[in-house]
This record gives C-alpha cells, sequence and structure tokens, in this order.
C-alpha cells in the first residue's frame, strides 16, 4: 500500500510543480465503488508559504470487475457534470498510461458524507429520508434538464431517432449477458430480452441518462441532504424513463418505498412535479424491465470475473444471492408465473 | 463419524474470521472484506448439504416438464420449426443417461420466450411456467442462508 502511494506522490509532484513537500497522507482502499479500485487519501503540500491540504479519491481500473469501462469517459462525464453546476466530486487528473500505476486512474475531490449499501436505510430518521428523496429527485430533473449538446457530450453517441434507446440499451445488455452467462442458460432472463424486443418504446426526447442512479450511488448528510451523485461510468445518452426506472425498481427498494426514500406513487408524482410532464407508465415498465435484466447481467459480469480468476473481491460470490430477487421481479413483472 | 463435520469446520472459519481476524485489521476495506468472506463461508456452510438434492430436484423438474409437454403434442407447438426442434432436442436430453441439464435448459429458455411472446397454447403454457415457479422457489430455497446469515 505504502508503494502505491509513494509512486502516487510522485506522479502528483509532477502535476502540480508550485506545490512544494508534497506529501501522500492515510492512504488507504476503501469499500464502495464495487467496478474500481477506491482509495481515500489526504493531498498536504506547502505552496506561497502556506500550508495546503485537500481530500482526495484515487479509482483505478481493478485487474478484473463488474464492467468494462472506460476511466476516460468518466472523467469528461465528471467533468461536464461539474461544470454544468451537479452535485458531483470535482474531477482534477486523469492518467491513461498503465506505466504510472499499473493501470489507468483518475483523481478527484473526496466528498463528505455517508452512503447506503443499496436502500436508504430504515434506521434513518424519516425528515432525513423525505429530505433526500426530494434532493434525489430534483438532482435527477436537473440532469435530464441539461443540453448534452451545449455541454460537449455528443461524443457520448447520440442514439439515432428516438425509437433508439428502446433498440440501443436491450441490445448491449443481451451481448454482455451472452458474453458473460458461461454456458449457462437462464429462461427467465432470455424471456425478458425477448419481451424487450418485442415491446420497444420511443422517448419523447433525448437526454443525459446517468446509467446508476439510485440510492447507494450519493453522497448525504444530516446538514446539506444530498452532497454529491456517485458511479458515473455507466453514463450515456438516451430516454429519460431509464434512470427513473432504474431508481424505482423494487431490487433498489424497501418495500413499498422507491429507493428506500418515497412511496413508489408520491415518487412519481414529485418528478412530474419537478420535471414539468407526465410519466408515460409503458415507458417506465419498459425501463424497469430493462433495470431488472441489466442488474442480473451485472451480476452475472462479476460473477464470471470472480470464477474465472480475474478478481478476489469477496463481494463478488454475493453476486449469486442477488440474482434470485431479480429473477423473481422479473417473473412477476412479465407474468412468467 | 469424525467431527468437525465439514459444514461445522466451516461455521468455525467464519467466527474465526469475525472473532479473531477482523479485529485484528487495521484497514476498514480490509475489515469489509473479511465481512463478506465470512458471510460467503457463513452460506457454503449452511448450504453446501442441499446443494446436491436441489440440482436432483432441478434436473426432475426440467425432464419431466418436457416430458409433460411432449404428452401434449400440441398442434400449435408442433407447427413452429424453432420449438419443434427445442423440444426434440429436450426430450433427447432428458432420456439420455444422465440426463443432459444444459440442453433441457436451452429447451426450457426457448419455452419460456414463447410464453413471454404469447405463442404458446394454455396447457403448455402452464407447464412452463410450473416449472419456472418451481424453479424460482428451489433458487430462493438455496440462497435463503446468504440472504439470512445466520
Amino acid at each position: 500500500m505504502s508503494a502505491l502511494a509513494d509512486k502516487l506522490a510522485g506522479y502528483l509532484n509532477g502535476k502540480m510543480p508550485d506545490a512544494a513537500g508534497l506529501r501522500v497522507a492515510g492512504f488507504k482502499r476503501i469499500a464502495g465503488g464495487s467496478s474500481r479500485e477506491t482509495y481515500a487519501f489526504d493531498l498536504e503540500w506547502s505552496e506561497a508559504g502556506a500550508h495546503r491540504a485537500r481530500p482526495l479519491i484515487m479509482r483505478r481500473d481493478p485487474t478484473g470487475g463488474l464492467l468494462v469501462s472506460s476511466r476516460e469517459r468518466e472523467f469528461k462525464v465528471l467533468e461536464a457534470m461539474n461544470r454544468a453546476g451537479l452535485k458531483v466530486p470535482p474531477p482534477l487528473f486523469l492518467e491513461l498510461d498503465p506505466a504510472i500505476l499499473e493501470r489507468p486512474f483518475f483523481i478527484m475531490e473526496r466528498a463528505p458524507g455517508r452512503t447506503s449499501a443499496g436502500a436508504f436505510p430504515a434506521t434513518e430518521p424519516v425528515s432525513l429520508r423525505d429530505r433526500i428523496a426530494h434532493d434525489f429527485i430534483v438532482g435527477l430533473a436537473r440532469l435530464q434538464a441539461l443540453d448534452h449538446r451545449a455541454l460537449g457530450l455528443g461524443w457520448l453517441g447520440e442514439p439515432a431517432g428516438l425509437d433508439g434507446p428502446a433498440r440501443l440499451q436491450p441490445a448491449h445488455w443481451r451481448d454482455v449477458y451472452e458474453r458473460d452467462r458461461m454456458n449457462e442458460r437462464h429462461p427467465i432472463l432470455e424471456a425478458a430480452f425477448a419481451w424487450l424486443d418485442a415491446n420497444p418504446v420511443a422517448a419523447d426526447r433525448i437526454v443525459i441518462v446517468h446509467g446508476d442512479y439510485r440510492s447507494g450511488n450519493y453522497l448525504y448528510d444530516d446538514d446539506h441532504g444530498i452532497i454529491a451523485m456517485l458511479d458515473w461510468e455507466m453514463c450515456h445518452l438516451g430516454d429519460p424513463m431509464e434512470d427513473l426506472g432504474w431508481a424505482t425498481m423494487m431490487f433498489w427498494g424497501r418495500e413499498e418505498l422507491a429507493g428506500g426514500l418515497m412511496e413508489r406513487e408520491a415518487f412519481y408524482r414529485l418528478y412530474e412535479r419537478m420535471c414539468g410532464c407526465t410519466i408515460d407508465r409503458r415507458r417506465l415498465f419498459f425501463y424497469q424491465v430493462l433495470g431488472n435484466a441489466k442488474m442480473a447481467v451485472i451480476c452475472l459480469t462479476g460473477i464470471r470475473d470472480y470464477v474465472e480468476g480475474r478478481t478476489s473481491d469477496a463481494v463478488m460470490p454475493l453476486l449469486e444471492i442477488l440474482l434470485s430477487p431479480l429473477l423473481d421481479d422479473l417473473a412477476n413483472q412479465l407474468k412468467l408465473i | 463419524m469424525l467431527r468437525p463435520a465439514l459444514s461445522e469446520i466451516l461455521f468455525g472459519i467464519q467466527r474465526t474470521i469475525i472473532e479473531t481476524l477482523a479485529p485484528e485489521l487495521s484497514s476498514p476495506y480490509a475489515q469489509s472484506q473479511a465481512g463478506s468472506v465470512a458471510m460467503m463461508v457463513g452460506f457454503v456452510a449452511a448450504s453446501m448439504a442441499s446443494e446436491p438434492a436441489l440440482a436432483a430436484a432441478e434436473v426432475k423438474g426440467l425432464a419431466s416438464t418436457i416430458r409433460a409437454i411432449h404428452k401434449l403434442r400440441d398442434p400449435a407447438l408442433l407447427a413452429d420449426p424453432q420449438l419443434k426442434a427445442a423440444l426434440r432436442a429436450a426430450r433427447r436430453a432428458a432420456t439420455s443417461r444422465p440426463p443432459d441439464r444444459r440442453a433441457m435448459e436451452a429447451a426450457i429458455a426457448e419455452l419460456a420466450k414463447a410464453l413471454v411472446l404469447g405463442r404458446l397454447s394454455d396447457p403448455v403454457a402452464k407447464e412452463v411456467r410450473g416449472y419456472l415457479r418451481a424453479n424460482l422457489e428451489r433458487i430462493r430455497s438455496f440462497v435463503a442462508p446468504g440472504l439470512f446469515p445466520r
């Protein structure tokens, strides 16, 4: 661990020529960000005679993990979201040269606050839960109101036509399923992809889609509500119902509370008020089905990496257990049982 | 009988991780990993005895579903070349010794796709739904020790 910290200090010395006595302090790996290695540290230095310190996070590609995604993509999205004034940790340095720390990485500010493993915890006060629910939905509405072209995010790949998202996303996740199923067949999952193909929906507009917008992916505290939205690696352009569908899946919720935050219909009504729109329930259902299928495939990807020895992360075998509620939800959604 | 039994060893390893190793770890990440390892060791200990029986029940469920669908000689199914071929392959898989589980699952996957698209007659759909229900129940009972760890 100290060898990694030393290399990081050497790298940052090169990036900050005006900094003197630069030191990486308290370098430690932290849990979460399960598709990346995530390290927290404090950077300390002197500049123009003044002592400076900054709490930072380093995220590095794993040797194997849940998803193959680009550090550069994630970093550039964070930069754009930061420019747009969204609540995200400010990104600082991106390094793609594997010679520096063996694998691409980026560094961003470490935002304060706490997060949950999944659904917003039942142990938190109701008043805080209500505030977080409001912040969560407002954050989604603000994201979906952004002009991706004005932010220079056209490189994310604009779907061809308003019916593009409903073709592209299921096709992508079906391809990942075929690659990662390890010769096993999953009838309910395959039925879900067949249903998605046979029941396409058309978006009413193309927006920036976070791709993993849910409880468990934001930092919050008692005084500020949601402080920062995390994990932008699956960001793409698509249908606004995709993020709403993902966030309101039963999998991320608790009992009748979407995301563990708010009763589902109240959640939808608040979203409609914030967006000035009416939810197309057929489209929402499509993306809730896609969400369950996508999460099941993400589990299979992690399981495959674990079985084939590309990761030793002890969280990965737990994914087998998570498949059960996902398959149950799909079977119920599609009336297969 | 030799003691400790395998499951008792695993539960003991779980206790070692929780009571002896984890308190010695200063890194929060290592503590988190130790917690995950302890949970999985407990899951294996609780589930290993049931795994062979569940696997056998799954093979039995697949084979009996395929036999039942074959007996229906459903005209709509037999008129669909893809489903007919899947059912034929499934019959061979079900009657081979030992039964070919993967081939049977492949056939059920094709039938599940047809089910969700409304291409199955009611009697065939009933058999496929029955299998899927039982399959989900078997999965649920297998992972229950992981969802509700001791």
